[in-house]
């Protein structure tokens, strides 16, 4: 076990409280979604050549990865859309492993080249954020479609990856940050997320496989997924 | 004081429940406002600076309904999720009618579009849903669905005139074959496929029906047509209503199993091969569906078998083919129309985007019933009219009633240089018929004369009133009926319409719809209340868009036909001499 002072230690012990809190909502959360009725499609399968329910969901997964797949991030402002998309999210997962490892096993955080890949995720991705956060409040159709959680949701994490990136910095001993009080404040932060997340939009993760594989499979029946286009 | 829930709200609240399954649940949790679903809509880039355009704010009305009164959120705290934006008055449903029925065609484009694999289309039907539940609803849904739920079909079509048109159809056969073994089954138990229709085929395109049992006929098919569940349409896919979604679709299913046939043969129609094909099985609650298919794998499976042989040169012009939204995005077929028409035509040109890309023609979600939104649905209509212009196609070739009308009306309204036709068309058009259909009987030269008197003066000693305010058209009008044997008189408003019409006493009368002072509106409605002019018939010949109005909109009795400009004159001629006819027969 590595030696923390007793802030730290607080903040780590309600980090993982909030854990396992958020880990018991997001349970409930999924037998609620799951306690509603799954539509069957009692039709027999649209185009003999092309329908496939494995095949659609399969792809409807996996198209988050296939940029191609879709016009909306096929087409130039589109793809620039999804790539800052993909930033965001490499943060997200950056964001988590720090506030996790940096309970567990801060050292490894410190190897230069784990260290470095972090800070550039997440500066990469507060960079990102930022613009969302220009994008949702200037651009009027954006506005027209935002709820308050749109906007605090965007701009706490906007804050949670500056902080990221800053307790990284701390972690590593690079840009002359030294105050521990990043990182507690980060796993407070941290914690917040977590018992916020499941309330929020930011629980789209949770039904995302779930969204993706039905509408993957009702399109995969009817053959017009995988998506057909000349 | 907080505004008080009314009736209506809170019955939608109730339904609301009801219609929420898993799927509906995932999309409704699942939007994350990232607004990516934006510029794949139609409606979006035609109105490119009304942002109440996007696909997520449409479904974003059901979705805070859902949040007020399902989600943990919402519950709690609606105003941090926009729960707090629920319809509360009567006022607010008619807002929301217009959203839900008025910007959007539910053809599913955003749906591809949405990262999240948010299916916004069936969320829009949701809201429809409710909001028919309540009955707030434009008048040509209510109006259509009226006819559907009681007469059996969507355009009110009897019983009585559907089988008139069928064997009108067949004697036509018969003069073109010279036999009457082309003539169309009705009711023939055992057949091997049942094949059911658009009402529209029967009330304003028949050819098409005479066009399939050509092709039936030569391709030696054992078939039928039923005389009740022959609707292949059904809206309650447009207005949300699974109940006459499922009571639509039953009625053609237990017609095929009291006929015993082996499937269901669907015509060209995008909604009608969706709902027949697919939802309808659902909504009915159907354990065993009864085989199933379009027509267009029917025709193609004709040829690929030797059992049709189709010549391409009868179809020389450069086609384009335009993807009706319920046959692709929402049935799978992309490749087969294409495959078809390049079997029966010379020269195809693709338009793009296409496929599970293509854009709407306009006219899908039941948007032709509903004409309060057409300017706004032609505005949208630009999107597609690019699309078209792009090609050069002289031929707009689509599997679509509903994608035939909103095409012919962007037509017309972008004046490019093409027409619509449907692969029926071009399949009758460049079939090659062998010895077994060719005529089997040689005509006596008596016959021969008196029928090409017959064919050359259908409409002799019959008196037929034009009215149009536009001098080329009623000359034109005129030269036709007059070239047909017909004595003419001409009127060029609604006043002198009613007055010459009382005096002259016409078989028929072909009345405008849109002219200064009395239009034909008013006109007809005024015929049909007067005494001396109610019985006489009246057909519409219109290039004004709203004449659909005078038919879902209607305190008298429906026009006897409608026609579009321009007018085909074989088609003008052939109408006003079954219009005639049959009026006859139902007055002897």
């Amino acid at each position: 076990m590595h030696e923390v002072s007793p802030a730290l230690h607080t903040a780590e012990v309600i980090h993982w409280i909030a854990l396992v809190v958020m880990a018991i909502v997001y349970t409930l959360k999924i037998r609620w979604l799951l306690s509603f009725n799954l539509g069957k499609d009692k039709s027999a399968p649209g185009n003999p050549g092309q329908s496939n329910k494995q095949r659609g969901a399969r792809y409807s997964l996996w198209n988050v990865a296939m940029p191609w797949s879709m016009e909306s991030t096929r087409k130039p402002k589109g793809f620039i859309f999804y790539l800052s998309f993909v930033i965001f999210h490499l943060g997200v997962v950056a964001g988590i492993s720090l506030a996790f490892v940096s309970t567990i096993a801060p050292d490894f955080l410190r190897v230069p080249v784990v260290g470095y890949t972090m800070l550039v995720f997440l500066v990469a991705a507060f960079l990102v954020s930022v613009y969302r956060v220009f994008r949702r409040t200037l651009r009027p159709l954006m506005r027209l479609i935002s709820t308050p959680d749109d906007y605090f949701s965007l701009l706490m994490l906007t804050i949670w990856f500056g902080l990221g990136a800053c307790t990284q910095a701390y972690l590593m001993g690079v840009w002359g940050m030294t105050n521990e009080t990043l990182l507690v404040a980060y796993l407070y932060l941290t914690s917040f997320f977590l018992l916020y997340v499941p309330f929020s939009k930011i629980s789209h993760y949770l039904y995302y496989p779930f969204t993706r594989t039905y509408i993957g499979r009702a399109l995969g029946h009817r053959g017009s997924y995988p998506v057909v286009r000349g | 004081m907080a505004k008080q829930k009314t009736h209506k709200i809170k019955m939608m609240e109730e339904q609301l429940a009801k219609k929420l399954n898993r799927q509906v649940v995932g999309s409704l949790v699942g939007c994350v406002h990232c607004g990516m679903c934006d510029e794949s809509c139609h409606y979006v880039l035609a109105f490119p600076d009304d942002h109440k355009m996007t696909p997520s704010y449409k479904a974003d009305q059901v979705r805070k309904l859902f949040k007020a009164n399902h989600d943990w959120t919402g519950s709690v705290f609606p105003w941090w999720v926009g729960a707090d934006q629920v319809p509360l008055s009567d006022d607010d449903l008619e807002t929301l009618k217009d959203i839900a029925f008025g910007t959007c065609t539910n053809c599913r484009r955003c749906t591809l579009s949405c990262p999240m694999g948010v299916d916004t289309a069936t969320l829009n039907r949701v809201m429809r849903g409710l909001l028919t539940h309540v009955g707030v609803m434009p008048e040509g849904v209510r109006v259509v669905s009226k006819d559907q739920w009681e007469l059996g079909n969507q355009m009110g079509v009897l019983k009585e005139d559907y089988i008139d048109t069928i064997e009108w159809m067949s004697e036509e056969l018969e003069e073109d074959l010279g036999h009457n073994e082309a003539a169309i089954p009705l009711e023939k138990k055992g057949a091997k496929v049942m094949y059911c229709i658009n009402p529209r085929e029967v009330k304003y395109d028949p050819r098409t029906i005479k066009e399939a049992a050509l092709i039936f006929h030569a391709a030696g098919e054992d078939w039928t047509m039923p005389n009740e569940g022959w609707d292949n349409t059904n809206f309650g896919l447009f207005s949300g209503d699974d109940g006459l979604g499922g009571a639509c679709a039953k009625r053609e299913y237990e017609k095929a199993r009291e006929l015993g046939v082996d499937k269901i043969v669907i015509s060209e129609c995008g909604h009608g091969f969706r709902s027949t094909r697919f939802e309808g099985v659902n909504w009915a609650g159907e354990s065993e569906p009864v085989p199933m298919e379009t027509s267009v794998m029917t025709m193609l499976n004709y040829i690929k078998e030797g059992k049709i042989k189709v010549d391409p040169t009868k179809n020389p012009e450069r086609m384009t083919f335009h993807d009706s939204c319920n046959n692709a995005r929402s049935g799978g077929f992309f490749e087969e129309p294409r495959e078809l028409l390049n079997l029966v035509s010379m020269e195809f040109q693709e338009m793009y985007p296409n496929r599970a890309e293509g854009f709407c023609c306009t006219g899908g979600g039941g948007a032709m019933s509903m004409s309060e939104y057409t300017p706004k649905r032609l505005q949208s209509a630009k999107i597609k009219a690019d699309q078209i212009r792009a090609t050069g196609a002289k031929v707009v070739v689509t599997s679509c009633h509903n994608c035939v009308d909103g095409l012919n009306d962007l037509i017309k309204h972008y004046e490019l240089d093409c027409e619509v036709k449907q692969l029926v068309n071009l399949v009758a058009n460049a079939l090659v018929l062998d010895e077994a259909v060719k005529p089997v009987e040689e005509p006596k030269p008596g016959d021969i004369a008196v029928a090409a008197v017959a064919a050359k003066e259908p409409l002799a000693g019959r008196k037929i009133l034009v009215v149009d305010d536009e001098e080329d058209v009623r000359t034109f009008l005129t030269m036709v009926f007059e070239d047909a044997g017909a004595e003419v008189i001409t009127a060029t408003d609604g006043d002198e319409a009613v007055a010459m019409a009382s005096e002259h006493q016409p078989d028929l009368i072909s009345l405008d719809l849109s002219m200064p002072g009395k239009d034909g509106v008013e006109a007809f409605v005024e015929l049909r209340k007067t005494e001396e002019t109610r019985e006489i018939p009246v057909c519409v010949v219109t290039g004004h868009p709203e004449f659909r109005q005078v038919i879902y909109d209607r305190p008298v009795t429906p026009p006897e036909g409608y026609l579009g400009k321009p007018v085909d004159e074989d088609k003008l001629v052939a109408y006003a001499h079954h219009i005639i006819e049959h009026r006859e027969e139902k007055a002897n």
